[in-house]
C-alpha cells in the first residue's frame, strides 16, 4: 500500500496542477508533492531496510534494487523541483501562465513514470512506464519553442521511440522463452528469475541483445546516444538535471533487471561482453566530442554519455566489486550531473549564452555558483576527495581483476583524455575577468542552496562507505545475484 | 483452411504490404497501405484468437483495429492534407537500391530467427522470420526517409511487426501490456503529428534534412 501512496503523490499533483488558476498555488503543490515524495520514498526504503524483504502489492513490487532507484529519483527530483520554481519564475512571466502550468504538470508526470518504472514487478508495465517518460518529457525539451528546441525534441521522440520499440521486442522474446516452458506466466520479473535456469539460452540471448539496444538508447549508450546531447542541452535546466541524473539511470535499471535473468540462464560472460563493448564505445565517442566542445550544456550532456559508458563497463566487468562500483557510480553521477545542470541554468541566466568562450570569470561574477560548478566538474573528471574517484577506481580495478585488461587500459586512458579536455574548457569559464555588462552576484542564490546536500554526499562517498550503507549496497547486489 | 496455413498466408501478405509501402510515391498512398497492413494484422489477431479460444485476444484485435486501422491513419491523413498533398520526396537511397537492401534484410531475418522458429511448437511459428523481416525493414525505412511523416510511417511499420512477433510467438502478451503499448503508440503519433506541423511552420518544409543546427 505504501507503494501506492508513493506513486499517487506525483500522479495526483500532475492531475491537479492543470486545474489551478493561481501561479502560487501551482508552485506550492509542485514543491509539496516533491518534498512529500522524498519523505515517503525514504519511508519505503526504511521499511525495506527493517524487514529485509520485498514489498509486493499486485503489479507493484519493491526490493533493494528498487529502493536504490527510489532514493535517486526522489532525491534528485526534490532538488530539481525546488530549483525549478526560481528558474521558471525568471524564464516565464505571468503572460506565459499556461506554459508554466504545463511545465509543472509534466514535471510531476515525469517523476511519476520513473517511480512506476522502478516499483513494478511486471516487465510490460515497466516498459509502458519508460515509454511514458519519453512522452512526458518531449514537450519539456521544446519548452522554449524555438528552432533548435524543435529539432532536439523531434529527434528525441523518434529515436527513443524506435529504441523503446526494440526493447519491447526483447521483452516479447523473453516472455516467449518463459511461456514456452510453463505456459502462461504474465511478465513477472520474480517468476522469470525463478525459472531462469530452465529457459532456452538462445532465445534469452537474442532477447537480451534487443533489450540492450532498446533500453541502451534510453540510457544513452553509444551509438544510440545521438538524441542525448541535443535533448539534454535544449531542455530547461531542471529538466536536464533530471534527464541526465535520473532518467539515464532508469534505462540502466531496466538493463540490470534483464541482466540478472540472462546471467542465470546463459552465464554472466554473455551480457558482460556486450556491456563492455557498448560501454567502451560510449566512453570513446564521448571523449572525442568532449575534447573540443564549445557549448557547456552539450559538454555536460556528452559527459553523461561518458559516464553511462563507465557504468556499463562496471556492469560488464562484473563480480562484487565491479558491480558495487557501477552502483556507486550511478549515484555519484546522479549527484554531480544534476548539480551541474542546475548550475548551468544559473550560468545561462547570468550570461545569456551557452557558449563556453563567452563565459568568463564565473568565480568572480557568481562566487557560489562558480565554486559549486568547480566541485561538480572535479567530481566528474574523477578527482579525490569526491565519490566518482572511488567508484571509477573500483570499476577499473574490477576490470583488471576480471582479466579484461585491454578494456580497462583503454577505458582508463580515455578517462584521462576527458580529464584534460574538460578541465581546459572549464578553466576558461571559471577564471579571468567577467565582461563589464555582467553584474556581480549569484542568480537564484536560495534555489541552489540545497545543492549543498549534493556536495556533502559526493564528498561523503569519496571519503568513506559506512558499514550500514555498504550493507545496503550488498542487498542491492544480492537482488542482481551477486555476492562477495 | 487449417490454422497454420491461414496464419502463414496473412504473415506473407503482411510482408508484401511492407514492400508496397516502401515503393509507394504518394503520402496518402503510403498511409492507406499502412491501414491495409494494420487491417491484415487485426485479422491475424482475430484468427489466432478464434483458434486459440482466447477472448482476451479478441479484445486486443478490436482495440488494435480501432487504433491502427481507423484512428492513426485518419490522424496521418489529416496531417497530409493540412501540409498539402505532396509526393514523398526521394529517400536517401533510390527505389531499386532500397528494394535490394530490403530483400537482403529478409534473408538476414530468416537467418537470425531460424533457431527461434525451429524451437517454436506453435502452429504460427513459420511466420516469425517474416515478421522479423518487417522489423528490420521498418527500422531501415525510418533511417532512410527524409520526411518527418514518412519516418513516422517507418516507425509504425516497426511497431506493427513487433506486435506481429508477439502474436505469432506467444499468442499475444497479456492484455494490460498490449493496451498500454497501444496507448503509448497512439500518444506518440499524436505528439509526432504536432511536430510535423511545427516543423512545417518553422522550416517551411517537413524535410528533416534541413534540421542540422545541433551538431558536435
Amino acid at each position: 500500500m505504501i507503494l501506492i501512496l508513493l506513486l499517487s503523490i506525483s500522479a495526483v499533483a500532475s492531475a491537479l496542477i492543470p486545474t489551478m488558476r493561481k501561479r502560487v498555488l501551482v508552485e506550492l503543490t509542485h514543491a509539496a508533492a516533491s518534498v512529500i515524495s522524498l519523505v515517503v520514498g525514504g519511508l519505503v526504503i526504511w521499511r525495506l531496510w527493517l524487514t529485509q524483504s520485498a514489498i509486493s502489492w499486485h503489479l507493484l513490487r519493491a526490493d533493494s534494487l528498487s529502493a536504490f532507484m527510489i532514493a535517486i529519483v526522489t532525491f534528485v527530483g526534490a532538488i530539481a523541483a525546488i530549483y525549478a520554481i526560481g528558474y521558471i519564475r525568471l524564464e516565464f512571466d505571468e503572460s506565459h501562465f499556461s506554459r508554466v502550468r504545463l511545465f509543472y504538470a509534466l514535471f510531476q508526470l515525469f517523476i511519476f513514470t520513473m517511480l512506476l518504472a522502478v516499483t513494478t514487478d511486471n516487465l510490460g508495465v515497466m516498459w509502458v512506464a519508460i515509454e511514458g517518460t519519453t512522452l512526458a518529457t518531449v514537450f519539456l525539451v521544446n519548452l522554449h519553442e524555438n528552432h533548435t528546441g524543435l529539432e532536439a525534441a523531434y529527434k528525441y521522440l523518434i529515436i527513443s521511440s524506435v529504441g523503446i520499440a526494440l526493447a519491447f521486442l526483447g521483452t516479447v522474446l523473453m516472455y516467449y522463452a518463459a511461456a514456452d516452458q510453463v505456459g502462461e506466466i504474465g511478465l513477472s520479473w520474480t517468476s522469470l528469475i525463478a525459472m531462469a535456469t530452465r529457459l532456452d539460452a538462445t532465445i534469452v540471448k537474442l532477447a537480451f541483445v534487443f533489450i540492450l539496444i532498446g533500453y541502451g538508447t534510453k540510457a544513452g549508450l553509444a551509438p544510440m546516444h545521438t538524441w542525448l546531447p541535443d535533448a539534454h542541452s535544449e531542455a530547461p535546466a531542471p529538466i536536464s538535471a533530471l534527464m541526465s541524473g535520473v532518467l539515464l539511470n532508469v534505462g540502466l535499471y531496466a538493463l540490470m533487471r534483464f541482466k540478472a535473468v540472462v546471467d542465470i540462464t546463459a552465464g554472466a560472460a554473455f551480457s558482460s561482453a556486450w556491456l563492455m563493448r557498448f560501454g567502451l564505445l560510449s566512453l570513446g565517442l564521448a571523449a572525442a566530442f568532449l575534447m573540443s566542445q564549445r557549448n557547456y550544456k552539450r559538454m555536460l550532456a556528452y559527459s553523461s554519455v561518458e559516464h553511462t559508458g563507465i557504468v556499463a563497463l562496471g556492469l560488464g566487468f562484473g563480480g562484487y566489486w565491479g558491480m558495487l562500483g557501477a552502483l556507486l557510480h550511478m549515484v555519484n553521477h546522479a549527484l554531480a550531473k544534476s548539480m551541474l545542470f542546475i548550475l548551468s541554468g544559473s550560468i545561462l541566466l547570468k550570461y545569456r549564452t551557452t557558449e563556453i568562450r563567452a563565459v568568463r570569470g564565473l568565480l568572480k561574477a557568481a562566487p557560489w555558483t562558480g565554486a559549486a560548478f568547480l566541485c561538480g566538474i572535479l567530481s566528474l573528471v574523477g578527482l579525490p576527495p569526491f565519490g566518482p574517484f572511488i567508484s571509477e577506481f573500483l570499476i577499473f580495478r574490477a576490470g583488471f581483476a576480471a582479466h579484461s585488461t585491454e578494456y580497462a587500459v583503454i577505458g582508463l586512458s580515455l578517462v584521462v583524455l576527458v580529464f584534460a579536455g574538460m578541465l581546459s574548457s572549464v578553466n576558461a569559464m571559471l577564471y579571468g575577468t567577467p565582461e563589464e555588462r555582467i553584474h556581480c552576484g549569484d542568480p537564484l542564490r536560495w534555489s541552489i542552496a540545497p545543492l549543498a546536500f549534493n556536495i556533502i554526499l559526493l564528498v561523503g562517498f569519496g571519503l568513506t562507505l559506512p558499514s550500514g550503507v555498504r550493507e545496503f549496497f550488498s542487498g542491492v547486489l544480492r537482488v542482481m545475484g551477486v555476492s562477495l | 483452411m487449417p490454422f497454420a496455413k491461414i496464419a502463414n498466408l496473412l504473415s506473407f501478405l503482411f510482408l508484401l504490404t511492407s514492400f508496397l509501402l516502401i515503393i509507394r510515391n504518394s503520402l496518402t498512398g503510403q498511409v492507406r497501405m499502412f491501414a491495409i497492413q494494420s487491417g491484415l494484422l487485426a485479422m491475424l489477431a482475430a484468427v489466432v484468437a478464434h483458434f486459440g479460444g482466447s477472448a482476451e485476444l479478441f479484445v486486443i484485435a478490436i482495440v488494435f483495429a480501432v487504433i491502427k486501422v481507423i484512428l492513426i491513419p485518419s490522424i496521418l491523413t489529416r496531417a497530409v492534407n493540412r501540409i498539402g498533398i505532396q509526393r514523398a520526396v526521394r529517400p536517401y537511397l533510390g527505389t531499386s537500391v532500397t528494394l535490394g537492401i530490403c530483400a537482403l534484410l529478409v534473408v538476414i531475418a530468416f537467418y537470425t530467427m531460424a533457431p527461434l522458429a525451429a524451437a517454436n511448437r506453435l502452429p504460427t511459428g513459420d511466420g516469425i522470420p517474416l515478421a522479423f523481416a518487417g522489423v528490420l525493414i521498418g527500422l531501415f525505412t525510418t533511417v532512410n526517409r527524409r520526411r518527418a511523416l514518412t519516418q513516422i510511417l517507418g516507425f509504425l511499420m516497426l511497431e506493427n511487426s513487433i506486435f506481429m512477433i508477439a502474436l505469432l510467438a506467444t499468442y499475444g502478451v497479456p492484455l494490460i501490456v498490449e493496451i498500454g503499448v497501444f496507448l503509448d503508440v497512439l500518444v506518440a503519433v499524436l505528439i509526432l503529428e504536432i511536430f510535423v506541423y511545427r516543423i512545417k511552420e518553422n522550416f517551411d518544409s517537413i524535410d528533416v534534412k534541413q534540421m542540422g543546427a545541433l551538431k558536435g
